[in-house]
């Protein structure tokens, strides 16, 4: 048993030494050859990745964010009945902070596709 | 029923992998993953000493350490996407504006 | 007293925000201004629901969070802070292109969050308002949008901040594993515990260096100096007050029943000493070669928060508010000084811009050299009554090494505070600086920062009465 943690113990700490070994001994910057994608030697038809329109970007910020505050409706569904109106308020108040996060956004023109 | 020590030693290794991770890489969206590990990390910590302790209290601070990794994330996400717009790059070594 | 109306003072500032976000979207351009007066309104508003609970210990959600008149104190200085940092951000981010309304929503949430994490001694909830503050102080840092200074400033700032955050919420995690609490008062017993486990270690370990980050003191400190100087001007008084004066509120809050406890301190004591000494001495030597004003202050801010340390080391509440105050009204007077000398989309932050200042623009010159003298610690200011407090407890404390190397620190600090004067004084201007003179908020705040500086200084006496309340009530 107690061979198979020293193995384990030796491989690991070899690990993280040659990481910051390669991070301390090797030279760090880049240089346009090597950040160029790598296609069998022949030049390449097209770019990897194209540009995507920062429309998309935009939406998902605001789908991340929308997203994540519904995580508070589910400690909220469990104690609704033994709170009855205090917890109703409570979500009324929570709800109406999003809908005024919502009517900025929207104001800003997050949502128009055109343009 | 698996022992809560095991939780715990893997939320510690995500915690340092993340640690690790956060000053080996050299770009800004791979250091911001580093950082949602370590939070991670922080979340199965909780959720075992929770279940541990037949408690509830910790599962629901899972809750807003989620919501505080989604605000975080809204907010570096934007902040990368203009360091983007400024530079074409998002590499560290080459945000060095300032320095002294 | 557990009483809904104890949240008045949070509720107005977070009300005043949404409003400011709302109205940003329906106002004209030119008419952003108003934003800046509604937002001073609802300030003034939540100061003065605040007086009224003065001695009255009100608290709501099972005590979670509770206006003492410690957290009273302290959102009383923020409030002002942020007052006086609205102030001054009226013209400059019309004359810099930065004119978006959401600048001062976004300045109302970050007091909202540093007022919830002075008013609890819950740590989920200080961690919570410690990411309300973060996250609009990242937007904050960011928000000259043309600039690839400020963008890299936030960048900079987000990393290390959600790095610092990380640190905090594990070493929280583990404590909660430990206590099965998040309550201070519950971690501080647990320490008394003779035999103590190693989880607790280190999780008060890695909270202590998450709140390292944030009050930016060396090891911690690199992200410090970029950011300061990133950033607009006005957000740079405001990072330079707030974050580090609720950050030492925190620490009052976890080190007051701890060191009363007297048990195993020993470790904690000698790793913040050692912090303290590093923080004074490296900060003040970093900033002699610094050619930046703004990054001058900023290493000045770094020393600093290690006099503050010294007064966290010898239990010397009351000192360590009256520093807070001090530092408040001379250090976003320094930066409001730096602001004045500004124009249309130009601001002067060189040393050789500043050549022969003193003599072309006098009163500019003359109050930036008297926030200066304060800094350094020079008499009648309140600089020096603020550090004359500090060390002569730490002193009484038995803590002279200690103070030996803060004083000579400070001596060191004075060259590179003088330098400046000496550059606005003494040397012939070499460049041709002209500057944008109808501010009259801006002159309004330096008029109000020189009086706070000087009556701090020469008549504290009404001062150190709250103060005393102040920490009375936390003992």
């Amino acid at each position: 048993m107690i061979e198979i943690f020293i193995v384990f113990l030796i491989f690991g700490l070899l690990g993280i030494v040659l990481i910051f070994m390669n991070k301390f001994l090797g030279p760090s910057r880049t240089n346009p050859s090597k950040e160029k994608q790598f296609e069998c030697g022949s030049p390449f038809l097209q770019k990897g990745i194209n540009p995507i329109p920062i429309k998309f970007y935009l939406v998902a910020f605001l789908f991340l964010l929308f997203d994540i505050e519904v995580v508070f409706f589910f400690p909220w569904a469990l104690i609704f009945k033994e709170m009855g109106l205090t917890a109703f308020i409570v979500m009324f108040a929570y709800i109406f902070i999003l809908a005024i996060g919502f009517i900025y956004a929207w104001k800003k023109g997050a949502f128009k596709w055109e343009n | 029923m698996i022992p809560i020590s095991y939780f715990i030693v893997l939320s510690f290794i995500l915690f340092f992998l993340g640690i690790v991770a956060f000053f080996v890489k050299k770009d800004l969206l791979t250091q911001f993953m580093a950082v949602e590990i370590m939070l991670n990390a922080a979340n199965l910590a909780f959720i075992a000493f929770a279940k541990s302790a037949n408690a509830l209290d910790g599962q629901v601070i899972v809750f807003f350490v989620i919501t505080v990794a989604g605000a975080e994330a809204a907010i570096g996400l934007a902040i990368i996407l203009l360091i983007f717009r400024h530079r074409k790059t998002i590499k560290t070594e080459d945000i060095n504006l300032m320095k002294g | 007293m557990n009483t809904f109306s104890s949240l008045t003072p949070l509720l107005i500032i977070v009300a005043g925000a949404l409003l400011v976000l709302i109205l940003e979207v329906f106002l004209k351009k030119e008419k952003k201004d108003y934003l800046a007066y509604i937002s001073i309104v609802f300030l003034l508003g939540s100061v003065y629901a605040g007086l009224r609970f003065w001695n009255q210990n009100p608290s709501y959600f099972n005590g979670k969070l509770l206006l003492d008149n410690f957290a009273l104190f302290f959102i009383f200085i923020l409030a002002i802070a942020t007052i006086l940092v609205t102030l001054i951000s009226i013209k400059y981010i019309f004359l810099q292109n930065t004119n978006h309304g959401e600048y001062y929503a976004l300045l109302l949430l970050a007091l909202s969050g540093m007022m919830i994490m002075v008013s609890s001694t819950d740590f989920l909830i200080i961690f919570l308002g410690l990411e309300v503050l973060s996250v609009s102080s990242y937007a904050l840092a960011g928000l000259k949008r043309e600039d690839p200074l400020s963008s890299e400033a936030a960048a900079k700032y987000f990393l290390l901040g959600c790095f610092a955050s990380a640190f905090i919420i594990f070493g929280l995690a583990l404590l909660y594993g430990v206590t099965q609490s998040t309550d201070i008062t519950v971690f501080v017993q647990s320490f008394a515990d003779p035999n103590l486990s190693l989880l607790a270690v280190a999780g008060i370990g890695l909270i202590i260096i998450g709140l390292g980050f944030k009050i930016a003191v060396i090891p911690f400190h690199m992200w410090t100096p970029d950011v300061y100087q990133g950033s607009p001007t006005p957000v740079t008084a405001f990072f330079s007050v707030g974050p580090k004066v609720v950050g030492f509120a925190v620490l009052i809050r976890i080190f007051q029943p701890y060191w009363r406890a007297a048990v195993n301190t020993e470790a904690v004591f000698a790793a913040l000493w050692i912090i303290a000494v590093l923080t004074m001495v490296i900060g003040n030597l970093i900033a002699l070669r610094q050619t930046n004003v703004k990054r001058i202050l900023a290493y000045s801010s770094i020393a600093h928060a290690g006099y503050l340390l010294v007064a966290i080391l010898s239990r010397d509440n009351a000192g360590l508010l009256f520093y807070l105050m001090v530092y408040l009204f001379m250090n976003v007077g320094a930066f409001s000084a730096v602001i004045a000398l500004s124009k249309k989309n130009k601001e002067y932050l060189e040393l050789d811009d500043y050549a022969g200042i003193g003599f072309k623009y006098p009163w500019i010159g003359a109050t930036f050299s008297i926030f200066l003298i304060s800094l350094a610690g020079f008499p009648p200011t309140g600089g020096f009554l603020a550090k004359f407090y500090v060390f002569s407890t730490a002193v009484r404390e038995g803590l002279i090494t200690l103070v030996v190397i803060a004083v000579l620190a400070s001596l060191v600090s004075v060259y590179y505070y003088l330098r400046i004067i000496i550059y606005m004084y003494m040397k012939e201007p070499s460049r041709d600086i002209t500057i944008h003179t109808e501010n009259p908020a801006l002159f309004f705040v330096l008029f109000l920062c020189l009086y706070g500086v000087l009556q701090l200084g020469i008549f504290p006496g009404n001062v150190l009465v709250f103060i005393k309340q102040a920490v009375a009530s936390i003992l």
